[in-house]
């Protein structure tokens, strides 16, 4: 088993620069969640990682060896692919040992093996099917299952539940933890998906326009989120944001109704409120024109405009409540974040 | 079928069996020509229904000496010869082509594009306006008169690099990735990926090349001269001409017929891969 | 074109591409090199010296009335063809599209006589059209016509283009019936609500819909008609009766094979070569563009 190191890693296509000097130190047996928006970079990092994709510059590490200029086979790594990579005209048992044949490995070791993965992923009544005999799910569990035979001191999961339904999807996840943990592999998983990151990852890698901009545990990152970019993308529904202005102890919100300044501070700023961190209170600052309402059973989500201003807010109510539309109603602000107004950066608390 | 108008799909269904009966007698007549004596196939009205000397035609036709009057191999022979070309063709034409689209889709190399011009030049050259020169060229290599002769200069092929080249660039990515992740060299991942996945498109391929590959005319006419590398299209010619002077058009006919009855049969009996195999190649 | 990724840089890729690259450049574009330099050469009736000429043979050409001749023949010949096997295969596809569930019998019955070659093609039109023996010249003579290609050139030309003709109904039909069974049920439902009957759908909606595949087989066609019937004129007519179904291709082959004329066969070799580059270039550019359905 081994760790990974990234040391400054840049990527360019010509001139257009992908990622800007990645640094990360994964520990052995930890698992990373890369996540961010499409087009941030996080698939190219990963194939970087793989060996499918040329480094610029920077080093990788996996173990104490530098694996920049090693060919994918030889990097001892395994990779589970969005689309899962099947070799449709193979059976599962075949899928499996191919990476295994190619090795030379002997008969007996590579059946041993292929068994010992289809018990853990429950395959055994399927290991004589073509993929596409298979449903979403199982095709999912091969892709795993062709991981696991190779023993490798790395996987690397690039989206592998993207293409599941809603309810597929929450299952797998479970399970790839689970198995992650049961293995204790170190493993680098790719997403969009910021729910997928939180209940994935041992850590969370955030990054946006080939930056990291945040790297740290889900709790670290949902409860001080390093940017403005950050406190938006992790938790939903989605952190409220005010332009605001510090004077002292207080932030002057643009309605004028002013609350305590969560962080040292002077002039414009910009304020962050999770939707779940406003309580009702007849007497709170925080005054909201409600405009819809969604109820989604164990809460109640209320959207509207801070009063007297076009500036939306949402906040996330307990049970069934139901606000008539075009009553104001009043909060207290439970954690508040705030940040630098042209950086987006988090201000020092 | 929208509306129900039994008059009107009556109709249709007259025209369409009228249709296939245009179509199909000119090869009734031949059937029922090879199927009589030599000496009734000599007075006007020739027969309209087949005769009783089917069998016997076929074995003078296949093992006699051919046509009296005609300096033709006997037409087993010429049959065997046709059969070597249409394989060589069709198997050397998806052998080169399927490694050169591999090579051009797969590998990033100086020249490349260089390369795939000049395949997709040969689209433009058919032999027929080539014929002298390329003529010449066999003739200097020494390759009148011999099955490399006949299939060699054929097997140069935009059409079938083009598909393979279209085929390959539906295989997803991520196949080429997950075989690099395992291990699987360019020759390996040809050989155990690439293959298999376009198994169908090489058997459509086949069936086309087949067909085109013994059909061929102007090119076997050009390069043999020995009466046993002749192939059975060019001893119909022969025999059409020896006809003038004394007509054994039962034997002509059984030859037409067994000409055309391996590709005839190669597209009833594979009709799925044949339409497959037609569509695609002219894209 | 090209794959995101690809195998690290090696030889192999010029191997592989070797054996195609090595024939494509001896037995094509040496030999097309060849014609295009022989076609400013003229030879002494003895081969022995060569004078280059720049487009002397070219200019020859265009004014020998034979040559033209051919031309517009090759030009008339070619549109026949196209012409009677689009149209022919055209109605046998529109009722074989009506009948439905019907239609894959009738494929099978018709798409057969693509794999017969051109001259066998040729052969059996030959013997239905025996002036002697033919069944069709006998049945011709019983209304009073009488039937000899041998000395009716026009009867001749008539008889290749049945023949060439009869071939290519196959590939039409095929092509028809699929462009016509991929146009959306819907579409041709919604024109039956609006009450248009199975006549006045084929021409306002179907025909306009396969608008492109009548262009595409437009192009094949021609391309058939100019290179692919040469089997056809070789062994039923050879040309003849006095050039009347000489077309521009068998007069390269007799000019040069058999009558030796090396630059004027040339200079004929390099004008089919443009025209084939011309339908090439017409083919890419317009044919790729299919209309949505």
């Amino acid at each position: 088993m081994a760790g990974i190191k990234l040391e400054n890693l840049i990527k360019s296509y010509g001139d257009t620069r992908i990622l800007h000097g990645i640094d990360a130190d994964i520990a052995d047996g930890e698992m990373i969640v890369v996540v961010g928006p499409s087009g941030c970079g996080k698939s190219t990092l990963l194939r970087m990682v793989a060996g499918l994709e040329a480094v610029t510059a920077g080093r990788i590490l996996i173990g104490e060896r530098v694996v920049n200029d090693l060919e994918p086979s030889q990097r001892d790594i395994a990779m589970v692919f969005q689309n899962y990579a099947l070799y449709p005209h193979m059976t599962v048992r075949q899928n499996m040992a191919y990476g295994l044949k190619i090795r030379g490995m002997s008969r007996a070791e590579i059946a041993r093996r292929v068994d010992e993965a289809a018990d853990i992923l429950e395959l055994r009544p399927y290991l004589d099917r073509k993929p596409r005999q298979l449903s979403g799910g199982q095709r999912q569990r091969v892709a795993m299952g062709r991981a696991i035979v190779r023993h490798p001191q790395v996987f690397l999961f690039d989206e592998p539940l993207s293409n599941l339904d809603a309810k597929l999807r929450v299952q797998m996840r479970l399970e790839i933890r689970k198995l992650q943990r049961r293995l204790g592999v170190t493993s680098i998983y790719v997403t969009h998906d910021q729910v997928e990151a939180m209940t994935l990852g041992d850590r969370l890698m955030v990054l946006n326009k080939g930056v990291v901009e945040q790297f740290g545990s889900p709790i670290e990152l949902y409860e001080r989120p390093a940017s403005v970019f950050v406190a938006g993308f992790i938790g939903s529904p989605a952190m409220n944001f005010l332009p605001v202005r510090v004077e002292g102890d207080a932030a002057i919100l643009p309605n004028g109704a002013r609350l305590p300044a969560p962080a040292r501070a002077a002039g414009e700023a910009t304020l962050g409120a999770r939707p779940e961190h406003l309580t009702p209170d007849e007497a709170g600052p925080v005054a909201v024109e409600v405009e819809v309402l969604e109820q989604l059973g164990a809460a109640t989500l209320v959207h509207g405009r801070l009063e007297g201003t076009q500036h939306e807010m949402t906040v996330q109510l307990d049970g069934v409540r139901a606000p008539e539309a075009g009553r104001i109603m009043r909060f207290a602000p439970g954690q508040l974040h705030l940040f630098d107004a042209a950086s987006g950066k988090r201000l020092a608390d | 079928m929208i509306e129900n108008r039994p008059w009107l799909n009556l109709f249709a269904h007259l025209a369409l069996i009228l249709g296939v009966a245009i179509v199909a007698l000119p090869i009734w007549i031949t059937f029922v020509a090879a199927s009589h004596e030599a000496a009734r196939m000599m007075q006007a009205p020739i027969p309209m229904l087949p005769g009783g000397h089917f069998w016997e035609n076929l074995r003078a036709t296949l093992f006699g000496e051919g046509l009296s009057g005609a300096e033709t191999a006997p037409v087993w022979r010429m049959l065997l010869n046709s059969l070597v070309m249409a394989l060589g063709i069709a198997a050397g034409k998806i052998a080169i082509s399927i490694i050169s689209a591999f090579a051009i889709v797969y590998f990033k190399f100086p020249f490349r594009m260089a390369f795939f011009w000049m395949i997709f030049i040969t689209l433009m050259l058919p032999v027929e306006v080539r014929i002298l020169p390329t003529y010449e060229v066999v003739s200097d290599l020494g390759l009148l008169n011999s099955y490399w002769g006949l299939t060699v200069p054929l097997i140069a092929s935009a059409t079938a690099t083009f598909m393979f080249r279209q085929v390959f660039l539906t295989i997803p990515d991520e196949m080429l990735e997950s075989a690099r992740i395992d291990g699987a060299g360019p020759l390996r991942f040809f050989w155990d990926i690439l293959l298999p996945l376009s198994r169908t498109n090489i058997a459509a391929l086949f069936v086309i090349l087949f067909i085109y590959g013994w059909n061929q005319y102007l090119w076997p006419l050009l390069i043999t001269t020995d009466r046993d590398m002749s192939t059975v299209m060019i001893s119909i010619k022969q025999m059409l001409e020896a006809a003038e002077q004394s007509p054994q058009w039962n034997i002509i006919m059984m030859t037409a017929l067994l000409a055309m009855l391996p590709p005839v049969a190669v597209v009833i009996a594979m009709q799925k891969l044949f339409v497959k195999g037609l569509t695609e190649t002219d894209k | 074109m090209l794959k995101r990724v690809h195998f690290p840089a090696s030889p192999l890729p010029y191997l592989l591409v070797a054996p195609q690259v090595l024939i494509t450049l001896v037995f094509f574009i040496w030999p097309a090199s060849q014609a295009l330099w022989q076609s400013f050469l003229i030879e002494d009736a003895f081969g022995l010296s060569t004078e280059f000429v720049w487009f002397e043979n070219f200019e020859a050409l265009f004014h020998d009335s034979q040559y033209l001749a051919s031309f517009w023949r090759t030009l008339v010949f070619s549109g026949a063809v196209a012409f009677l096997s689009m149209s022919f295969a055209l109605a046998l596809a529109a009722f074989a599209d009506h009948v439905g569930r019907g239609a894959g019998t009738y494929r099978t019955l018709l798409i057969w006589p693509y794999a017969v070659a051109p001259v066998l093609a040729g052969a059996l039109w030959l013997f239905m059209f025996n002036p002697t023996l033919g069944i069709l010249p006998y049945l011709l003579e019983m209304v009073g016509y009488e039937w000899n290609h041998h000395l009716n050139g026009t009867q001749a030309m008539l008889l290749v283009i049945l023949a060439a003709a009869w071939k290519q109904v196959a590939y039409n039909f095929l092509f028809y019936l699929a462009a016509m069974q991929s146009i959306p049920r819907s579409v041709i439902e919604a024109a039956a609500i609006d009450g248009a009957g199975p006549v006045r759908r084929f021409f306002s909606i179907v025909f306009p819909l396969i608008s492109p595949t009548t262009f595409f087989l437009l192009v094949i066609n021609a391309v058939y008609a100019f290179f692919d019937t040469f089997g056809i004129i070789h062994a039923v007519t050879q040309g003849g009766p006095a050039n009347a179904t000489t077309t521009l291709v068998y007069k390269v082959f007799n000019d040069g094979f058999v009558g030796l004329d090396l630059g004027g066969s040339a200079a004929q070799s390099v004008i089919l070569m443009a025209l084939v580059i011309a339908l090439t270039a017409v083919q890419f550019r317009f044919v790729e563009k299919r209309v949505e359905y």
